[in-house]
């Protein structure tokens, strides 16, 4: 593996940043690090850059390629780092922030000038920023910045490439497109790349394995799928998405919501526990008539269909709370619910999590 | 992790002990050579209890004075336009940047009996040099930077809704500075006023000209000090400068929580 | 107490504002400000120049070119040449230290910093009389009848070694007066600067070195203009605390402002003001910097502003 970390802890005071964390990224990878602000995310990422150092170095690990770099300071790990504002050299121009890293090598081992113009305008192409090159940090707008950034770390070739809140500073638009841009020069180049973000639909879109983090303490981490279907606790399914909660019991395979049994994904055995079903919105489905289907009613309450996706609120009839519908567009022409109106409401993907068992 | 920390921080304790801590703890070592009973007659002698009056008097009129116009200064610098505007901006340092020696003679020299200045005030029976009036002259020239420097950032930020706000309200001009402006100018006024005020309490090359020095009636505190060093009573100086250490560090502290006063109210204006 | 010369980045044209004074009360104001200030200010500044020519140029010539007025130059710019460069390398350590680390006690510090603005000028000079005086610790030292480090004691009796009533007195007590004026510069300067960019340099394979000089001090260097600057003015000015340990011996160990004091006492009231003059100047010198760098400094904030 090329990039590992083990059993690193880190408290800022009292304040308990990295609970012994351990992490393994493969080489080549994209792994996103997804969680709330102040789930250590960012710091874990200092630590891998040597920006931070562990508070118990006999015990933690920093490898890079398997060697050990734990007490190896930042200017020597020769791992690129993109800030999350960017901190680029105000009283350098672009040329000169992303040549800087070549330029504070040792005679011995800096490149020739000719060398470094030509590596710094290669990155320049690969950031499509060639005509700014003389301009100055202040004179770019926030996207052109981040990509600065991204090839001053990328200029000194570094074994790994580290990215706080890349995204964090822009507005939607242009988030979502430099986002795309990344996942493709990430395709090109396939240097190991670590990105922290609070974002789960970037983690998802643009990593190929994401470790969510809580509180210090990596909670889970798999593929975008993975942890989008098969969440391990309640905090990663909440934390990826809208879900709704539905209060019951499991017995024998399946959950009873109300009077209705659902069948679960996957065996229990002999069980019979208070727990709380997980629902996403998009599988909930609607209909007129109870069929064959297991079913419970429920009541309309509002209904906004703006955009491709209809959000509907809907009131259990047991009085087990209100939830939240999403439907195609398609679907919620062609049903048409009226508010205050009775329908009939069906489960699927149900997943439970009680606070010993989770399925 | 950022390299040299504990260099520098080791080098700036090295050197702030060496200049600074370790001369100024001699001080408290020369007292201890002095009994209580002659520190405390040192510095409760009629002589020095004058100085005191003197000096506290005409520092604090000083720095009134200069509050005062020190406020009308800033606000014409930053409300208005008007030619020669950056020069006068700048001049504003001048006391800061003028060795007190130049300024007390010039003082001296203007407000003595034939100066440009002096020389108008005798018909009225005015005398400046070696009066009491003298050192206050000497003090508000001293003083004018701090009300100015301290207030004219706060002003600058002020944000022009707030007045717009009020005026929607129906105050006039009056009622908006009087019961909008200047409250929220209160802090910043107050921090200049101690600055002054603490600079003029230990002041002595601009003041000893013009003071004339008479014992019981112009003789400021730091003259007394210098009195008794050229009489080489290192103990006695030493006692009396342990009084002004002890008011300077009071008025140290109350800077300090003026200045957080006038930070925390900012802020929570700006939010 | 924080000198309140420091560095506010001046907005100097008047934004907008909706609202004014009646004209009436605008001039007014002006009037009284612009009178206060020539009044206080100006009408000083003119004394001194006229007063330094009343006896004309050819004794103006000949009161600056006086043997002792030459070595009261000298000695200045000796105490001012050894204080400035150890308070500026002072300056930037601690700003340094406090701007880009956090640890205990960094509050107390920075008042420690600020302790020598708080003091008397004269209790300034006092403190070193009290450390290096006959009546002092080196003294005692050199006077004890059985001294720790025999040797020692009998080299500094044998070299007549003095600090106060000499020059060494004069350059310790200009060094303790001009003590915090870079450092409070630069201190709030580098903090508001934050840490980021510095790390960026490390990250990027900069040792510590070239992190300060290619990163940290392009964006310091006007702040640390400005703290010279005014470091100077007050070194090479300074009054009170030079002249207790000064021990005014003329063409020994009188600097500038001390000669003046001396001239100024023996009525040779021209040629006080001849040399107060020069001071004058370097006062006037120290405003139009001043005022060059601010406005240098907010060129390059606009430019390249935090990013």
């Amino acid at each position: 593996m090329s990039v590992e970390v083990k059993n690193v802890i880190k408290k800022f005071g009292r304040f308990m940043a990295l609970d012994n964390v351990s992490l393994k990224v493969e080489s080549g990878e994209l792994v996103a690090l997804l969680g709330p602000s102040g789930s250590g995310k960012t710091t874990l990422l200092r630590t891998i850059a040597g920006l931070e150092f562990p508070d118990n170095p006999g015990a933690a690990q920093v490898l890079f390629y398997g060697e050990d770099v734990t007490s190896i300071p930042a200017s020597e790990r020769k791992a690129g780092f993109a800030f999350q504002h960017y901190a680029l050299f105000r009283h350098l121009s672009v040329f000169e922030n992303i040549a800087f890293g070549l330029r504070v090598r040792p005679k011995a081992t800096r490149p020739p000038e000719t060398a470094i113009r030509s590596r710094v305008d290669k990155l320049l192409q690969l950031i499509q920023l060639e005509p700014l090159a003389t301009r100055f940090p202040s004179q770019l707008s926030g996207g052109q910045r981040q990509r600065v950034a991204l090839a001053r770390a990328l200029a000194v070739e570094p074994k790994v490439l580290l990215l706080d809140e890349p995204f964090g500073a822009l507005d939607a638009k242009v988030r979502k497109e430099l986002r795309r841009w990344l996942r493709q020069l990430h395709d090109e180049i396939h240097i190991t790349t670590l990105f922290v973000t609070h974002d789960q639909e970037e983690a998802l879109e643009v990593a190929d394995r994401v470790a969510i983090l809580r509180a210090g303490r990596i909670e889970q981490i798999g593929t975008p799928d993975e942890i989008y279907d098969r969440p391990a606790s309640p905090f990663v399914y909440d934390f990826l998405g809208n879900v709704n909660l539905f209060s019951g019991r499991v017995k024998d395979g399946s959950v009873v919501i109300g009077e209705t049994e659902f069948a679960l994904s996957e065996k229990t055995g002999e069980l019979d526990i208070d727990a709380v079903a997980f629902v996403r919105p998009h599988d909930i489905r609607i209909t007129r008539a109870t069929g064959d289907q297991k079913t419970f009613p429920a009541r309309v309450l509002r209904s906004n269909a703006a955009g491709p996706l209809a959000n509907l609120e809907l009131e259990r009839l047991d009085g087990g709370g209100s939830f939240t519908v999403q439907l195609s567009k398609e679907e919620f022409l062609l049903l048409q619910p009226k508010a205050g109106e009775q329908v009939f409401v069906a489960l699927k993907n149900v997943r439970v999590f009680s606070e010993d068992y989770s399925i | 992790m950022l390299p040299g920390f504990h260099l520098t921080l080791g080098f700036t304790l090295f050197y702030l002990g060496l200049i600074v801590l370790i001369p100024l703890s001699a001080v408290f070592w020369k007292t201890t050579t002095l009994s209580w009973t002659d520190f405390w007659h040192t510095i409760t002698q009629p002589m020095a209890l004058a100085s005191y009056r003197l000096t506290f008097g005409t520092s604090f009129l000083a720095a009134l004075v200069n509050a005062f116009f020190g406020l009308i200064v800033t606000w014409v610098l930053v409300r208005y336009d008007f030619f020669g505007k950056k020069i006068v901006d700048a001049l504003v340092d001048l006391p800061f940047a003028l060795p007190t020696a130049v300024a007390g003679i010039t003082l001296a020299s203007l407000y003595g009996q034939n100066g440009w200045i002096g020389r108008l005030l005798v018909p009225f029976g005015i005398h400046v040099a070696n009066s009491q009036f003298g050192i206050f002259i000497a003090l508000t020239f001293i003083g004018l930077p701090f009300i100015v420097r301290t207030v004219q950032p706060i002003l600058e930020d002020l944000d022009p809704e707030l007045e717009e706000a009020a005026a929607s309200l129906g105050a006039n001009r009056w009622q908006v500075f009087w019961r909008v402006i200047l409250p929220m100018l209160t802090p910043a006024l107050l921090t200049g006023f101690a600055l002054a005020f603490a600079r003029a309490l230990g002041e002595y090359g601009s003041v000893i000209f013009i003071a004339g020095n008479i014992p019981m009636k112009t003789q400021i505190t730091p003259v007394l000090i210098m009195g008794e060093l050229d009489m080489f009573d290192y103990a006695r100086a030493t006692a009396l400068a342990v009084v002004m250490l002890v008011v300077s560090f009071v008025l140290l502290l109350v800077i300090n929580l003026l200045q957080w006063w006038t930070n925390r109210y900012n802020t929570t204006n700006l939010a | 107490m924080t000198p309140v010369i420091s560095f506010h980045p001046h907005s100097p044209a008047v934004p907008r504002r909706s609202l004014s004074e009646p004209p009436f009360v605008r001039r007014v104001l002006l009037g009284t400000a612009l009178g206060f200030m020539a009044l206080f200010l100006v009408l000083p500044l003119a004394f001194v120049f006229t007063q330094a020519f009343a006896k004309g140029i050819g004794f103006y010539g000949k009161t600056l070119s006086d043997p002792l007025a030459w070595k009261a130059i000298q000695l200045t710019l000796l105490a001012a040449g050894i204080a400035v460069p150890l308070n500026c390398v002072f300056g930037v350590a601690a700003a340094w230290a406090i701007a880009k680390f956090d640890f205990r006690g960094k509050n107390i510090l920075l008042t420690l910093i600020d302790l020598p603005f708080s003091i008397s000028p004269v209790i300034s000079g006092l403190i070193y009389v009290l450390v290096f005086g006959a009546q002092g610790w080196l003294g005692l030292y050199m006077n004890a009848d059985h001294p720790y480090l025999p040797w020692l004691a009998n080299w500094l009796n044998d070299h007549d070694f003095k600090i106060i009533f000499a020059v060494p007195g004069i350059v310790l007590a200009t060094l303790f007066v001009t003590f915090p004026f870079v450092a409070r510069e630069l201190i709030p300067l580098m903090q508001s600067h934050g840490r980021q960019e510095e790390e960026a340099a490390r990250v990027l394979g900069a040792s510590g070195w070239q992190t300060f000089w290619r990163v940290t001090l392009p964006n310091i260097k006007w702040g640390l203009l400005y703290g010279v600057i005014l470091c100077n003015a007050r070194a090479m000015g300074e009054f009170g605390a030079v002249s207790v340990v000064s021990g005014k011996i003329r063409g020994q160990t009188n600097t500038l402002p001390l000669h003046i004091e001396a001239l100024y006492d023996d009525y040779n009231f021209t040629g006080a003001f001849a040399v107060a003059s020069l001071l004058a100047f370097l006062a006037l010198l120290t405003l139009g910097l001043k005022t060059w760098v601010e406005y240098q400094h907010n060129r390059l904030q606009e430019r390249n502003p935090p990013c």
